[in-house]
């Protein structure tokens, strides 16, 4: 199945586990450096000063560095601890691996969100991506918050409505 | 005589091969794990994992974005001859492989507590990653091999180095390898994965031998105790990418080293991960007819490596390699010699050097 970004709530809304999808378009990035300040940020009502879209947003669990991109665990604290505040803030894809919490199942279930795994398929992403730049915290260096525009990156879903594929 | 400058191209070489290329067991490994895994999600994944070495081998792009530590292998011939600059020049090659690859720019800034504490940050340069400290073979002829081996960050996590009571059963103290490498196999995350086993007498001697293992192992020759412990790990049903079901490991490589007269074993596991393990060796020869009037006198050599139990072993590997050599220097890329036959064409050639990075 083929997603573009920012997603739809009816297109997330539809997506089950082991489903397998492509998307293409504009994702964010981040991880244990940038993804709590992110959380903070929108904590403090401050989002808007980053100009970051994150209604339909996809956020992938990676840093981007000249080596390419590819996923990092998901469940380490700083990673999974922001996914209940982004998810309300609008994220609808989490993008990463390994296995979640039922907790943070079930937030995602609540808020619409889902979660998608992919393998650390670095080559291929290459392929897959279009341009990027810095969005925000460029003091993170590789782990700052990249935007990607990326065509048909590969992923499967994981955790949606509820279920987990773990 | 070998000179700096091919040593360091060939370290170089050997780097950017060893990242961006599998070798065809671990093709043949995978083929054969795409047969066997019933989940079809698992089945995406093996595919995935597939393609991406295609394309990493065709555009010489990193298999992985933690392009991992260098870990650097030398085994000198006995008839070679070389400057005692040689290993700075291996170090060089390193810090050119990693510029020209690009490495993820990992190494950390500063001295002791900033060091630890990455309070600093990391340099933006790939070549300021230092390579682990170098393991040195020697081997009969009149070749240099040096084999680089990259090693990630995840595996290391879900490794350890302890002692385990044998019992006067060998079996135990492979069994308790197999538990451990089950244990850690669902965490790992980027799953099938490989149990990469050292064991002797002490913990550095157990950890070396890990690296034995890692230089020396083949999916296609697996033996009875890497069956078993590949078993124990595919009980777990975790699958390629913790989605089930049967692939979990893709094999097993395990070194047995030397035995002390005690009721313990040191064994070191690290649980390699679905692109482990990414190695490549080019072999230097220091042909010319001065070296082959006269004879170097190996005398004041020591010959170190515990290679008595495994397919492969360096001398075996010199015998196949000295057909293909020609008579003056040259540098070749070869995988093990005993999948030598099953090389797809052009495996043997150079690489190129001028290439654009991936970003």
């Amino acid at each position: 199945m083929k997603i573009k970004t920012p997603v739809l709530t009816e297109v997330v809304r539809r997506l089950k586990v082991g489903d397998r999808v492509e998307i293409s378009g504009p994702i964010y990035t981040g991880r244990d450096a940038a993804l709590p300040k992110l959380c903070r940020a929108i904590e403090k009502g401050e989002l808007p000063k980053l100009g970051l879209q994150l209604e339909g947003a996809v956020i992938f669990h990676t840093a981007v560095s000249p080596a390419g991109i590819g996923p990092t665990t998901s469940n380490k604290v700083e990673i999974e601890g922001s996914i209940p505040v982004l998810s309300r803030a609008g994220v609808r894809i989490h993008l990463g691996k390994g296995a979640l919490s039922a907790d943070t199942a079930k937030v995602l279930q609540e808020t619409g969100a889902v979660f998608m795994v992919t393998p650390p398929v670095t080559a291929l992403f290459i392929n897959n991506i279009r341009s990027r730049r810095v969005a925000a915290f460029p003091e993170d260096g590789m782990e700052a918050l990249h935007e990607l525009v990326v065509e048909d990156l590969p992923a499967i879903v994981a955790i949606a409505r509820g279920e987990s594929i773990f | 005589m070998l000179t700096d400058e091919e040593i360091r191209n060939a370290a170089r070489d050997a780097l950017v091969q060893a990242s961006t290329t599998f070798r065809p067991d671990q093709v043949e490994a995978y083929q054969t794990a795409l047969e066997r895994e019933t989940s079809p999600q698992g089945r995406w994944v093996l595919e995935q994992i597939l393609k991406n070495a295609a394309v990493a081998r065709e555009k010489r792009y990193p298999l992985c974005d933690d392009t991992g530590i260098p870990h650097v292998v030398l085994e000198v011939g006995e008839q070679v001859r070389m400057s005692g600059k040689a290993f700075q020049a291996v170090a060089e090659g390193i810090r050119e492989g990693l510029r020209d690859l690009p490495g993820r720019p990992m190494a950390v800034r500063g001295e002791g507590l900033e060091r630890l504490g990455q309070t600093l940050g990391m340099y933006d340069d790939p070549g300021m990653l230092e390579a682990a400290p170098f393991s040195l073979y020697w081997i009969p002829g009149n070749v240099l091999k040096i084999t680089v081996l990259m090693l990630g960050g995840g595996p290391e996590i879900r490794g350890k180095t302890m002692c385990v009571f044998h019992r006067h059963r060998g079996e135990n103290v492979i069994e308790e390898a197999g538990r451990w490498a089950a244990e850690a196999a669902a965490a790992l995350g980027c799953t099938p994965c490989v149990p990469i086993i050292g064991i002797g007498r002490t913990q550095y001697e157990a950890a070396a031998l890990q690296l034995a293992a890692a230089l020396e192992g083949d999916f296609t020759h697996q033996s009875p105790w890497e069956a078993k412990i590949t078993e124990m790990v595919n009980n777990t049903g975790v699958g390629p990418l913790g989605l089930g079901k049967s692939v979990t490991a893709l094999g097993s490589f395990v070194k047995i080293g030397p035995a002390r007269a005690s009721g313990v074993r040191i064994v070191s596991l690290r649980l390699g991960c679905c692109f482990d393990p990414r190695r490549a060796t080019v072999v230097l020869k220091d042909g010319g007819e001065q070296n082959e009037q006269r004879p170097i006198n190996s005398d004041l050599s020591s010959h170190y490596r515990p290679n008595a139990n495994k397919i492969g072993s360096g001398e075996e590997l010199f015998c196949f390699f000295s057909a293909f050599y020609r008579p003056k220097f040259t540098s070749h890329y070869f995988g093990p010699a005993k999948n030598l036959a099953n090389q797809p064409a052009g495996f043997l050639s150079l690489s190129t050097r001028a290439r654009p990075g991936p970003f």
